[in-house]
């Protein structure tokens, strides 16, 4: 970090307590009320713009959710909570359900380690760096449709994957990667993993970047492990994006559809669904649009509690770690 | 982390010596790996780009053969397409005005979430974050009613706006711990030296959040670039359309010509690619400017 | 400081780039308006039809471009924007558009109770009164349009589902005419497999061919009253639909169709049911007559079409449903209401003169023409074939998806799609169209 004058360490709140210096301050009533003007102007556009193309619309959504509507003509079929107890209760949607939490525990578990450890590698002076970085990052850049259009061609019998196992001997392994209603959900993991590993990694390495090679060096020279560098220096470090990765690969997981409902539909039998690719069978197919914006609401409410707990009991470290100030 | 500045103010490291021993993957197990990653991550976009210069009868006859010969007529079509440019326009539009938008009003929000103390700042920040617990499926049908409402319809705005609107929670999620990170001296020395908040944000902070920044960025644009599901629902006009769109109709046009629609798909990656790209080197510059301060 | 001129920059874009937006969408108001701003004879006032068909492909792509052509230079006070639109597309876009201020004038309607689901968004158009002098040249097509009684919907094909076979691949193994009876089919299918051919393709990921299956031995199986019933009462717990159930198990144990055929899409490329069929890599698909503007596409062998036999859904002992009662559809279009009614109804009924249909048949290959005058220029032997079995039908039974409203159409298609990757019973299948059921 760059060595700054010092400051007073210790007892640095308010104004009042700070000496004079060139550019003095105005009194602290103005700075009140400059704050709000400092804050208004910069929290606002962003508030507006939100609640008028996000939140609204979700309010809207919920209160479909109360009707037994078509999408076509009024809403006049009000029937309240019908429809939350059609959702909680159906045996289909709870394996949708399980589908998304098995993604998301598959992404902690999987791809976590293989983001950190692509990312600790690619952030190393080898050579042709930006290259591999562009490398692993292309999938990501691709349209959900362009990928799944890509794989759902791949893993089709006898073709490519297919014959590639062959040519190296391994064609007992051969399965139907998209037909089997047991391995078809796992094949999904992997092109999703295929497409998402690269945000992953570039958000790691935006966290990786943040730390000076100084700590590292230093940790090194005085005698550490190059492994024990790195768990010791660089992961704690690297804590509050790791963190952020989780968050965002777990809402990410419960969210999934696109790739899915172009590689599979949700199928065979159900055995790919996710609960968007549910809501999109029985909501929009069927024309049953408040029955669909009920697994939204559902939805929503399990990434919320998800959320909240994370927010609690994960990310609130991030707020009093001994990078950071607090600033009134 | 005062303890280290202290000793590297003390001595230099031995840098050559210090290269060798700072990882726990040797140097040639790195490169078998580095080379196992690119092969599966480029693999199926290369059989795709190569699929592109055969042709749709020798893809269905053999699909795991290399074209025999090369044709040029598929990636040549699309050049001249202006279906294909016309798309990429739009696209370009949608996705600066889209990125633009939620880059800056992101990290302003950022700003004011992370470095201000205020009453309810946690609910505002919760409020963004709810924003990313729904899904843009469900709010398609009201977002469409109220986008007609305000006169955005199959108008490349009402694709912009909402775009940027979902974007806004990442970007906030994003920015406020790296926003957090930077030092409060740097804040406080600013102020002595004269300077307002917004300054120190504008001057100080924004570029030291660099490498948070550009990956916002691209995330925003990536975004926006491949959304499929709003566009669809927005445009009504064949020249409005945005690239992925153009890909899907092209597509289901060229129904069943996989060749050509191969090509179309491995160009439609290449703008998207080169943003990358060039933020990449904006990327590394950026750290070294943060670094050194 | 290098930081300070990239706001500025940033600004400059986002300013620029608002601006192009700003100006495109002034000029996109104007192209798909409807303004018709006067009376409703379609003969004096200028009209622009917007028209969304689901002839993104060609040559369907083509052709309707001429006729709309054509339709203006006899009609220059009526213009037409064409906008294709991807069929799977409709599920999506038709009920958003029928919300808004400004739907398509004239849309793709498949009818039957689809058609009766958009009926009650208030927005389509009665085409009773401006259709009567001609509608009953359709004859019974049009009555799969109508809903209570009054024409909403004018189709411009007709479909039939029948198989479709490689003569080249029955004659390799040594089938002579194609079977009549189940059993037939089922002793072909093992002359087949000894031959080392895939019998059947199968579209199983689409859901919907799977359907077709139950659906031809319900109706093998059912009477014409009890199916006509059961179908307008959404209900399907009478006997002869359970029956169906059972001899489509005994049928699939056979295991007549391809493998990994869940996963297996019904058009889109190689590897489709009916690519495979294209390329001789399965014998037969059960499909509509649209099979031969598909597979086209789907294979370098330029004869493909003359390649391919047609022959109807073999008899199932013991049915009470006529034996030559088949599974049929159509498609069609819709207008909206408003001013631009009777230039739309006036537009669908030169698509349904002779002249045209006899252009969408030869040039279009949209199978059989909803006009039956016009099917003396089929010339494929196969869709004569079909023409004919569809003619000489005991009675029409339209598919079942369409049939239905969509909700519990869409819910048995799920059902069975799911009853074919063996996870289903004949419970899960005949209950799936009661309303609270398939969740």
């Amino acid at each position: 970090m760059a060595r700054t004058q010092s400051a007073p360490a210790a007892g640095r709140d308010t104004a009042s307590s700070r000496p004079a210096a060139a550019g003095a301050r105005p009194p602290r009533r103005r700075r009140g009320l400059r704050k709000r003007v400092e804050l208004t102007a910069l929290l606002a556009p962003a508030i507006v713009l939100f609640i008028g193309f996000v939140i609204v619309p979700m309010i809207f959504a919920a209160w479909y959710s109360l009707y037994n509507w078509s999408g076509f003509g009024p809403l006049n079929d009000f029937i309240g909570v019908q429809n939350y107890t059609g959702v909680l209760t159906g045996p289909v949607f709870h394996q949708a359900l399980l589908h998304n939490v098995i993604i998301a525990v598959l992404s902690l578990v999987i791809q976590l380690p293989i983001s950190i450890g692509l990312a600790l590698l690619l952030n190393r002076r080898v050579r042709g760096r930006t290259f591999l970085r562009l490398a692993v990052f292309a999938p990501f850049v691709l349209s959900e449709a362009t990928a799944a259009v890509m794989w759902y061609e791949l893993l089709q019998p006898g073709g490519p994957l297919d014959a590639l196992l062959k040519a190296v001997g391994l064609g007992g392994l051969i399965h139907y990667w998209l037909a089997s209603t047991s391995l078809v959900l796992y094949s999904v993991f992997v092109v999703a993993t295929w497409k998402y590993i690269g945000f992953g990694i570039v958000l790691l390495l935006a966290g990786l970047q943040g730390i000076p090679p100084e700590l590292r060096e230093a940790a090194a020279i005085d005698g550490a492990t190059p492994w024990q560098v790195t768990r010791a220096v660089t992961l704690p470090l690297l804590g509050p994006t790791i963190r952020i990765w989780i968050f965002l690969s777990v809402i990410g997981s419960l969210q999934l559809f696109d790739l899915v409902w172009i590689m599979t539909l949700g199928g065979p039998a159900n055995a790919s669904s996710t609960m968007l690719t549910y809501q999109y069978t029985n909501g929009v197919q069927r024309t049953e649009f408040g029955y669909g914006a009920t697994v939204s609401v559902v939805l929503f409410v399990i990434s919320l509690v998800f959320a909240l707990g994370y927010q609690r009991y994960a990310l609130r470290r991030d707020t009093s770690g001994a990078l950071t100030r607090a600033v009134t | 982390m005062t303890a280290a500045s202290a000793r590297l103010g003390r001595r230099a490291p031995r840098r050559d010596v210090i290269r060798e021993r700072r990882t726990w993957l040797s140097l040639p197990a790195s490169y078998l790996v580095i080379l196992l990653v690119l092969a599966i991550t480029l693999a199926p976009m290369l059989y795709m780009i190569v699929g592109g210069f055969s042709t749709t009868a020798q893809l269905n006859a053999n699909p795991n053969a290399l074209p025999h010969p090369w044709v040029w007529s598929n990636y040549a079509a699309i050049a001249t397409s202006s279906i294909f440019w016309q798309a990429v326009a739009n696209s370009v539009v949608v996705a600066v005005v889209a990125t633009g938008l939620a880059v800056s009003l992101g990290s302003m929000a950022a700003f004011a979430l992370s470095r201000y103390t205020f009453r309810g700042r946690e609910a505002f920040y919760l409020l963004f974050v709810v924003g990313l617990l729904f899904p843009l499926n469900t709010a398609a049908l009201p977002l469409f009613l109220l986008l007609q409402q305000i006169g955005l319809n199959d108008n490349l705005l009402g694709v912009a706006l909402p775009e940027a609107a979902f974007s806004l929670p990442v970007t906030i999620v994003i920015m406020r711990p790296f926003m957090r990170a930077i030092p409060g001296e740097l804040e406080d020395a600013a102020i002595v030296d004269g300077a307002t908040r917004i300054r120190f944000f504008l001057r100080i902070l924004l570029p030291l959040s660099r490498p948070a920044l550009i990956t916002v960025g691209i995330l925003a644009f990536v975004t926006s670039w491949n959304s499929y599901l709003l566009p669809l629902i927005v445009f009504t006009s064949q020249n409005h359309y945005t690239l992925p769109l153009a890909v899907a109709s092209f597509q289901s046009t060229y129904t069943q010509d996989t060749a050509r629609v191969y090509a179309f798909t491995s160009v439609s990656m290449i703008p998207a690619l080169a943003i990358f790209i060039f933020a990449q080197r904006k990327l590394v510059g950026g750290l070294v400017g943060a670094i050194r301060g | 400081m290098r930081g300070s001129r990239k706001p500025a920059i940033v600004a400059v874009a986002v300013a620029a780039a608002l601006a192009i937006a700003a100006c495109s969408s002034s000029s996109s108001s104007s192209s798909s308006s409807t303004s018709a701003s006067s009376s409703s004879s379609s003969s004096s006032a200028k009209v622009t039809l917007t028209w969304w068909n689901n002839g993104n492909t060609q040559p369907l792509l083509g052709v309707w471009q001429s006729v709309a052509a054509e339709f203006h230079a006899s009609h220059p006070n009526v213009t037409i924007n064409v906008d294709p639109i991807q069929s799977d597309l409709f599920t999506t876009k038709m009920p958003i558009a029928l919300k808004s201020d400004n739907p398509p004038d004239v849309f793709q309607q498949w009818g039957g109770g689809q058609e009766a689901t958009q009926f009650t968004s208030g927005k389509l158009a009665n085409l009773s009164s401006l259709t009567s002098s001609w509608i009953t040249e359709l004859g019974q097509a049009a009555a799969g349009w109508q809903v209570n009684g009054a024409q909403y919907g004018i189709p411009y094909d007709q479909h039939v589902v029948g198989f479709w076979y490689r003569k080249d691949l029955f004659a390799k193994a040594g089938i002579t005419s194609p079977p009549t009876t189940i059993a037939q089919l089922e002793s072909d299918d093992a002359k087949l497999k000894a031959a080392g051919i895939t019998p059947i393709s199968l579209g199983g990921g689409s859901r919907w061919p799977d359907a077709f299956y139950w659906e031809y031995f319900a109706v093998r199986d059912c009477s014409q009253s009890v199916l006509q019933s059961s179908i307008k009462a959404i209900n399907m717990t009478a006997p002869c639909f359970t029956q169906a159930t059972k001899d489509l198990t005994a049928f699939m144990a056979t295991n007549p169709f391809q493998g990994g055929f869940n996963a297996t899409q019904a058009q889109t490329g190689a590897g489709s049911s009916a690519g495979l069929l294209a390329n001789g890599k399965a014998a037969m698909e059960l499909q509509g007559d649209w099979e031969t503007s598909v597979v086209p596409a789907l294979t370098s062998d330029k004869n493909i079409v003359s390649q391919l036999g047609w022959f109807p859904f073999p008899q199932v002992p013991g049915g009470a449903g006529a034996s030559t009662a088949v599974l049929s559809g159509g498609d069609g279009f819709s207008c909206t209401t408003g001013a631009s009614e009777p230039a739309c109804a006036e537009f669908l009924q030169y698509i349904d003169s002779t002249p045209v249909q006899e252009e969408l048949v030869q040039k279009g290959g949209v199978g059989l023409p909803a006009n039956t005058a016009a099917e003396t220029v089929l010339t494929d032997p196969a869709l004569q074939a079909a023409a004919a079995a569809h003619r000489n039908a005991a009675y029409d039974a339209e598919y079942f998806d369409i049939a239905f409203p969509t909700n519990p159409g869409q819910a048995l298609d799920t059902a069975l799609a799911n009853f074919f990757a063996g996870k289903g019973s004949n419970e899960t299948i005949i209950n799936s169209v009661s309303s609270s059921s398939g969740h």
